[in-house]
């Protein structure tokens, strides 16, 4: 163990530790899916749980690392699952949360509406606008805080001019209408206190052109493309600007990066006896996720066997039919094992996401640390 | 934050302002693993109020000692998971090198 | 587009608003938009409502020309 680790973790090391009975270790790494209802759901992350027994219950840093496991099954685009074993419930929740709630985005938060005849009123208008995703680094910008003009560093203005000029037409517009304007808002602001001398002022003040930024130069800002935003009749308008700030998920949901983010524990289905010949039809039948598959032995026999697990969503419809279906077939959970999804919004791939929750949550500890130093 | 114990510093109450479960569950977590920790659990005192309360309990360390410790292998840890993290999605993407991922440059700190 | 900001009351016939004609022999007439050919219909108080270039009996009344500012939420 290297010097930096915790000196807790350290000490814990001279501890001898033996082994826990099976049926102890069977209830702390599994959720027992009974039939009427999962049973021994509770983690115990008390390190003298088993004090008694001369089983030291907390996690050392080396074991951790040896045992700790990522693999992912997919990454798209916009989605990706991964199998994230070895880590407690709580701190699989913090980078869930954090994903949902505490990383930022860019969303549209102010909107002017200098005409909109359309049948969609103003402020519905505003906040569908609110809810397109922007396509575009947060970590780029900066928050804007209350006192703050908007500038070319905290604020992203969207210019949005349609008019169905057909005659019987419906006009459908949708969100890759909107048009970046990297040069700020181009509305005036008028005012009594306004002279003819100085320069006449917009709704923002930005000191240089975005789009004169390396990271947008030839990269215009785009929202998600293809959202239907509203729908025209002949003569309707819609003239409007949309100012985009950086945000989290917890002050408003638009802001939130991921469309949703989820795990669930490991499913795994054990066979406690053979069950073969017509029961195991029978079996293969009951299971709507096609988690069992039938075996030909060499005999001519046929035996089930557990093909998907994976697949199991623990409906136990496989054990509800009698208390003798319950004896022979065993549901649980893995405790520690998560199958991740994160579905991004389109503003970052879903595995910088998860690598940004993972620093946020570091940040969180550092801060602590720092408060406590 | 805020730090409250009365004459023992064996047993104190941490108070977080701005935090939530987030952050408290996975210290509790933490603390927990620490064999020198005798009590340790968090509460909200109330839904609206952004803030924690983590008390800490322990053998016979100071807690705030205790507590800095915990943090500081739950940033290990986060460090480690992050650092295979990143691991697996560059061999998964070598491995599967379809599509080409315009944003992949972004992965950079 | 410069005078946005300022409210102008309907009433207030001409300079940039013409969703009241004012006072004329026929009495007080209200602009309202066609919902079928978008034309301008001026109607006084006992018209039918009616578009009186296309016939259709969906009208909307006119908008404010002021900005108006929202919160996207």
């Amino acid at each position: 163990m290297s010097d930096s680790e915790p000196e807790a973790m350290a000490e814990a090391d001279g501890v001898p530790s033996t082994k826990l009975p099976p049926h102890l270790e069977l209830r702390r790494t599994r959720v027992l899916c009974k039939v009427d209802a999962p049973d021994n759901t509770d983690t115990i992350q008390y390190s003298g749980a088993y004090a008694s027994l001369g089983h030291e219950n907390s996690l050392r840093f080396a074991d951790f690392c040896k045992d700790f496991r990522v693999d992912i099954t997919r990454i798209s685009d916009d989605d990706m699952e991964l199998d994230m074993v070895g880590v407690d419930p709580s701190i699989a929740n913090a980078f869930r949360r954090i994903l949902l709630a505490e990383l930022p985005t860019m969303a549209i938060e102010k909107v002017l509406i200098a005409n909109n005849t359309s049948v969609v009123q103003d402020e519905v208008l505003a906040h569908r606008l609110g809810l397109i995703p922007i396509k575009v680094d947060p970590r780029l910008f900066d928050y804007l805080s209350e006192n703050d003009t908007p500038n070319e560093k905290n604020t992203i203005v969207f210019k949005l001019h349609v008019r169905c000029e057909e005659r019987g037409q419906r006009l459908t517009v949708k969100s890759n209408e909107l048009m970046w304007l990297p040069k700020g808002s181009e509305f005036l602001k008028t005012s009594e206190s306004l002279t003819s001398t100085s320069k006449p002022e917009t709704y923002t003040s930005f000191t240089c052109s975005q789009d004169s930024m390396p990271e947008f130069a030839g990269n215009p800002i785009r929202v998600y493309p293809d959202i239907i935003i509203s729908k025209l009749g002949f003569g309707q308008e819609i003239e409007l600007e949309a100012h985009a700030v950086k945000g989290v998920g917890k002050t408003h949901a638009k802001w939130s990066p991921v469309a949703t983010c989820w795990y669930r524990m490991l499913p795994e289905v054990e066979l406690m006896e053979e069950i073969e010949g017509e029961k195991a039809d029978v079996l293969k039948q009951k299971c709507p996720a096609k988690v069992f598959e039938i075996e030909d032995l060499a005999d001519g026999r046929k035996r089930a066997t557990v093909a998907r697990p994976r697949a199991c969503t623990l409906c136990r419809e496989c054990i509800r039919d009698g208390e003798d279906w319950e004896k022979r077939i065993s549901l649980r959970r893995v405790k520690n094992h998560f199958i991740f999804t994160i579905e991004s919004t389109g503003a970052l791939p879903p595995e910088v996401l998860f690598t940004e929750a993972v620093k946020i949550l570091e940040d969180k500890c550092e801060r602590v640390i720092s408060d406590l130093s | 934050m805020e730090h409250t114990s009365f004459g023992d510093q064996r047993n104190a109450t941490f108070s977080f302002a701005e935090e939530d479960h987030t952050l408290a569950n996975a210290l509790r977590f933490s603390l927990n693993q620490d064999p020198q920790v005798i009590f340790c659990g968090y509460s909200i005192p109330h839904p609206t109020k952004a803030q924690v309360n983590v008390r800490v309990q322990t053998t016979d360390k100071e807690a705030r000692v205790i507590l800095k410790d915990a943090c500081q292998g739950l940033m290990q840890m986060c460090q480690h998971i992050r650092g295979t993290f990143d691991k697996v999605v560059n061999d998964f993407r070598t491995k599967n090198p379809s599509g080409n991922h315009p944003s992949q440059d972004m992965d950079s700190d | 587009m410069a005078n946005r900001e300022s409210y102008t009351y309907p009433s207030n016939s001409g300079f940039g608003n013409d969703a009241m004609q004012g006072v004329s022999s026929a009495g007080v007439t209200v602009s309202y938009i066609c919902g079928e050919c978008a034309s301008k219909v001026a109607l006084s108080k006992n018209d039918p409502i009616r578009c009186s270039s296309c016939g259709h009996r969906v009208l909307y009344k006119e908008r404010t020309k002021r900005m108006v500012q929202f919160e996207a939420r």
